[in-house]
């Protein structure tokens, strides 16, 4: 059994890996509620944004603390601007589409996009390529451990999202537009709201999202394409503990699964499974949660 | 054939109303028909291309070709699963992946363990398969659209760490029958009367068209009616009576079970399983080829094959990336999804028969003839 | 109408993402590719300018000494040699064959072998083994190759023992899979997973500290790969505590916290990891303030690279100790050494590393090969020129330990002795000269029964 320290020390780094579960999961149920679309491509278009500013900083000469902003900054327009238009070019073919099309549509986003960092950003020679935040140097310590500002950072950044998004779709115009149209787009159009530019603004700004996550995660997992794009599905199973409809319960979810996931490392006897944690308690909750049937009147599948 | 019977379960669906069971309603629109030449002629045509695969193919081809035409016969049985779930039923599953690798592990135990027939051995693995497909699908069963492929998706996820850490079958002993500090590992058997690659490629066909023709009997009997009433719509087929659950745990077994089979063709083609064999981003790329390929008709789940495993052997022989094939499968989802629904089995001889129109326009001596819009 | 509207949309968004990635490819993959040329993908100035020097002072010597006649082109038939390495995202192992090539390309510019040109053909895998065992048959019955040269792969020398020992073929590769040193058929030019942390177990042991933590990535073979150390330190006494990590990893954080607290202040860290996976490690360890909790940390191979120093910083100078299986190109540069990097600059414009571990085993594998050939009297056939393979000895190298052999023995693991390299500000430098793996490692213990000890020396200075 763990002693007491050791239940102390894996709580600060399960606060620091629920932070990025929650950063991630917290993105992708507030583009649901702004467009009815579970985004499975938001760890992708993260990946590449923060491959883009790893690009300039190393070879495109963005030196130094303003170079790295600067080189954020386009990672961020980045992810807006790729979500953008994936959602104006897919966004209306599939609008009247079952929710479960729209999130298979996005996998084939996340699928181009995989096969285009690859090209672009090989693996070979054993190149490993890192990111570094200039808050990485700035640490505080608890008891024996330090902690770095940039982890400080991820949880705030969550928390920030999670109250400001809520209140943003909950208590102003354009969000409560988001929402209705999420809910139904035609009905919406009829009342009057101009579908085509919140649509955009909604694409816009949780792409961003997906830019801004992006970097965080690639300095605190690892800055490799294939790891943050599959990191969706860990931060899936918090997503879909609040049954993608609570954005605070999203944000707690996450901080959970990350938690249990590493107080589980030093128990030598399932520490190797602690990786299924979010699937479990995923599983779980569904289950839980859904023990009335549901049943769709319209056509099944896709 | 299998899209007439589909129809007919429609047509019967929609009219029976509130008190008709589909399994009362005779298939009055098929048994008017006489028997005549040209309904001997489909079945007639898919024997002798069945036959000239069985026995030309092999020496057509290279060894490496004839490997890839192996993966290719071999991948048609999970994809046909796949089908099955996401065309047939309305169930989209990401996590077929996974299942396949549990019918490997299953049938790579089981050969090194005992000294079973081959054939044996598939139904075995089918069969556990199937059972634990169903044991871990079966509270997943009560939920549909989105939330039951993302119950998938976490249910893969689990089997997939979980092999991870139990690994495959290496001819050790226990459980497990893995020995990590093996220094020599044997190679998984094979069945006695195909040791030689290409033997082989012709069992994996022949098992292929067994569960081939599984499938068919089942999509022409009851649980093909059944499942054509829910796909249309749930809450109509329970009104109608039909025990939607039972069905879809049918047609969730039925997958589990090809797939499993499959599995231990797997195991007897690589010879040598370990965990890196079977990976997520596998799920995912079988769900985009069989929507690519068509989940609706059975040549579907071989043109997804194709692409699948023949098209990553060509672009390796070529010395071109298998990005472009990720690339291209994701474009390929979009597509399908945005535009052509029925996949490319259907869309492909549509646009041809467009193609040949246009090409034709300047040929025709009428310049009035209306053009047909195809909806 | 609807349809159609929809088809031109999407013919938009496929033309968009091919301008993207011509847009891109334009941009970054050339300035990727020079820089990594450069040196092993360094980031700091510091690094770059010191390969910079190194590569300058290695043009001094022309290339057309790797042939036997300068400047005359190989013209008669050509002997054809294959190989079969894993290239797949992720797992990118194409600068082995490519170097190998370049070499060959050298070799061929300047008389050839006996007057014939070498000729390379390359398959490459995805980690499927019915991928790989049909590339060993297309080899060998459709390209019709005499020898098997230059195997970088996770699954061949499991996948194709049988087949090479039905044929009676002799390959040569940089192993990976445990077959690769215990068969009579498949010789290495690494020393491989195993070895590579035996030397850094080994080099952790002299330090004396209280326990050992060796821990791997959870790829199969585990458990071949731990038991080398395990003997290492059960034979000096001390405990040791063997974990896995599965990979891709997650939470560095948690492991690297794990590590530290199962290791104890007294203890030693060893990791065996892909440099991505070892980098994010030790970089949490860093993050966390914790590089210091332990004794000493060490690494295998793989970790022995520029960038891994210049990307971990001053603070792991002399606190990690990696275990490296070739000389370096930055601390020597012989008349050897000088070779390889002037066929590099001139031939080897398809290897993305540049200097490295990768294009150096790619170096060593083709003057081997080119040397077995040249022994060769009369036809090369199957026979001729794998009886010439087996029959290489006391290849004496700058960039190995030890002269290199071959030999009619029942395992290979003709790469046994290594030395120990340390970050030192952004550059490996050596830490220990060339010493000999323990043959408290029963495998290593059944090759030096086999083939005698061979005298290891320290490698020549420039």
């Amino acid at each position: 059994m763990p002693s007491w320290t050791d239940v102390e020390q894996f709580l600060i780094t399960g606060l620091s890996l629920g932070g990025v579960y929650a950063l991630s999961g917290v993105g992708m149920v507030v583009l649901y509620r702004a467009t009815g679309v579970l985004n499975l491509a938001f760890g992708a278009v993260g990946a590449m944004g923060a491959l883009i500013a790893w690009q300039a900083i190393n070879h495109w000469g963005f030196s130094g603390s303003g170079g790295f902003w600067l080189a954020y900054l386009v990672a961020v327009l980045f992810g807006g601007l790729v979500t953008l238009a994936y959602g104006m070019v897919f966004g209306p073919a599939l609008a009247q589409r079952d929710p479960l099309v729209k999130a298979t549509a996005t996998l084939g986003l996340a699928l181009i996009l995989l096969g285009v960092m690859d090209l672009l950003w090989p693996s070979s020679g054993g190149a490993s390529r890192a990111i570094t935040f200039p808050t990485d140097n700035n640490t505080f310590q608890i008891g024996q451990i330090s902690v770095t500002y940039t982890n400080v950072i991820a949880l705030v950044l969550g928390l920030v999202i999670t109250v400001v998004t809520g209140a943003f779709l909950r208590f102003t115009k354009l969000g409560t537009a988001m929402r209705a149209m999420a809910d139904d787009r035609e009905i919406t159009a009829a009342l009057g709201v101009p579908v085509r530019r919140v649509t955009a603004a909604a694409w816009f700004g949780c792409g961003c999202l997906s830019g801004i996550a992006g970097v965080l995660l690639a300095d605190l997992v690892a800055l490799d394409a294939t790891t943050l794009t599959f990191l969706v599905l860990s931060t899936l199973a918090a997503t879909l503990i609040a049954q993608l409809r609570s954005i605070p319960i999203t944000f707690v979810a996450a901080i959970v699964i990350g938690v249990i996931t590493s107080e589980a490392t030093p128990i030598s006897s399932i520490s190797n499974y602690r990786d299924m944690t979010p699937f479990v308690l995923a599983v779980i909750a569904l289950l839980v949660l859904n023990r009335r049937r549901v049943i769709s009147i319209g056509r099944q599948g896709v | 054939m299998e899209s007439a019977g589909v129809q007919s379960a429609e047509n019967t669906t929609a009219a029976a109303g509130s008190d008709a069971a589909p399994e009362a309603a005779p298939s009055a629109p098929r048994t008017g028909r006489a028997p005549d030449a040209r309904s001997f002629v489909r079945p007639a045509v898919i024997v002798a291309l069945l036959a000239f695969v069985l026995i030309a193919f092999p020496s057509m081809f290279s060894q490496y070709y004839v490997d890839a035409w192996t993966q290719v016969a071999i991948y048609s049985i999970v994809t046909l699963g796949l089908g099955v779930l996401v065309g047939r039923v309305g169930m989209v599953s990401l996590g077929q992946g996974a299942v396949l690798a549990m019918g490997a592990w299953v049938a790579a135990r089981l050969l090194f363990a005992t000294s079973l027939p081959f054939p044996v051995v598939l139904l075995a693995a089918g069969l556990i398969t199937m059972l634990l497909g169903t044991l871990v699908g079966l509270p997943a069963l009560r939920m549909s659209g989105l939330y039951l492929a993302l119950i998938t998706l976490m249910l893969a996820g689990a089997i997939t760490v979980t092999l991870a850490n139990i690994n495959f079958p290496n001819g050790g002993h226990g459980f497990t029958g893995y020995n990590g500090a093996s220094v020599h590992i044997p190679p998984i058997r094979r069945p006695s009367a195909a040791i030689t690659d290409t033997a082989y490629f012709r069992y994996c066909v022949i098992v292929a068209i067994v569960m081939f023709v599984l499938v068919l009997v089942h999509l022409r009997g009851r649980p093909g009616r059944a499942w054509a009433a829910i796909r249309q719509s749930e809450a109509a087929a329970l009104t109608a009576g039909i025990n939607t659950t039972f069905y879809k745990l049918w047609a969730f077994a039925l997958a589990s079970f090809i797939t499993g089979v499959a599995g231990g063709l797997v195991a007897g083609s690589f010879r040598y399983l370990n965990s890196l064999t079977f990976t997520t981003q596998d799920s995912i790329t079988l769900l985009a080829v069989v929507l690519m390929g068509g989940a609706y008709s059975m040549w579907g789940a071989v043109v997804a094959a194709f692409l699948l495993k023949f098209l990553q052997a060509l672009l390796n022989d070529w010395g071109l990336s298998p990005d472009w094939l990720t690339i291209l499968f994701g474009i390929g989802v979009l597509q399908v999804l945005t535009t052509a629904p029925r996949g490319l089995v259907d869309q492909v001889p549509k646009d041809l028969a467009k193609l040949g129109r246009l090409l034709a326009k300047p040929f025709r001596r009428s310049p009035a003839a209306p053009e047909r819009e195809e909806a | 109408m609807y349809h159609h509207s929809a088809r031109v949309r999407l013919s938009l968004a496929a033309i968009s993402v091919t301008g993207l990635l011509v847009l891109a490819g334009c941009g970054s993959s050339s300035s990727s590719s020079t820089s990594s040329a450069a040196s092993s993908s360094a980031t700091t100035s510091a690094a770059t300018s010191s390969a910079g020097t190194a590569s300058s002072s290695g043009t001094s010597v022309s290339t057309s000494s790797c042939g036997p006649k300068p400047g005359v082109k190989a013209t008669g038939t050509p002997i054809n040699i294959g190989t079969i390495d894993t290239k797949q995202p992720g797992t990118d192992f194409s600068d082995g064959p490519n170097m190998i090539t370049a070499y060959y390309n050298c070799v061929n510019a300047n008389g050839g072998v006996n007057g014939h040109p070498v000729k390379l053909f390359v398959e490459y895998d995805q980690t499927q083994p019915a991928q790989v065992a049909a590339a060993a048959k297309k080899l060998i019955q459709t390209d019709h190759v005499v020898g098997i040269v230059g195997v970088f792969d996770l699954l061949e020398c499991t996948v194709d023992q049988s087949y090479w020992k039905s044929l009676g073929i002799y390959e040569m590769g940089a192993g990976i899979a445990p077959e690769c040193w215990s068969t009579p058929n498949s010789a290495a030019v690494n020393m491989g997973p195993r070895y590579s942390s035996d030397g850094a177990v080994q080099y952790g042991l002299s330090q004396h500290p209280s326990k050992v933590v060796f821990v791997q990535s959870n790829v199969p073979g585990t458990g071949y790969i731990a038991a080398g150390p395990a003997a290492l330190a059960g034979a000096a006494h001390v405990p040791i505590t063997e974990l896995t990590e599965n990979v891709p990893i997650n939470d560095a954080n948690s492991v690297a916290l794990d590590l530290v607290n199962k290791a104890g202040s007294g203890g030693w860290v060893v990791l065996n990891f892909t440099p991505p996976e070892a980098l994010v490690i030790l970089q949490a360890a860093q993050k966390l303030g914790l590089e210091d909790r332990v004794k000493g940390w060490g690494c295998s191979t793989p970790c022995n690279t520029d960038f891994l120093a210049s990307a971990l910083g001053p603070k792991w100078n002399h606190k990690l100790f990696v275990n490296a299986e070739l000389t370096s190109a930055d601390d020597h540069n012989g008349p050897e050494m000088q070779l390889y990097k002037a066929i590099l600059k001139q031939y080897g414009q398809s290897v993305a590393g540049g200097i490295g571990s990768f294009s150096q085993m790619g170096f060593l594998l083709g003057k081997f090969s080119v040397d077995a050939l040249g022994t060769v009297k009369g036809a090369y056939t199957i026979k001729s020129v794998n009886d010439a393979f087996k029959a290489i000895k006391d290849e004496k190298t700058e960039l190995l330990c030890q002269p290199w052999v071959y030999g009619p023995y029942p395992l290979h693991i003709p790469n046994n002795a290594d030395f120990t390299t340390t970050p030192e500000n952004g550059k490996m430098v050596t830490a220990q000269q060339c010493f000999n793996i323990s043959s408290a490692d029963p495998q290593i213990a059944q090759y030096r029964a086999a083939a005698g000890t061979a005298p290891s020396t320290n490698p020549p200075t420039s």
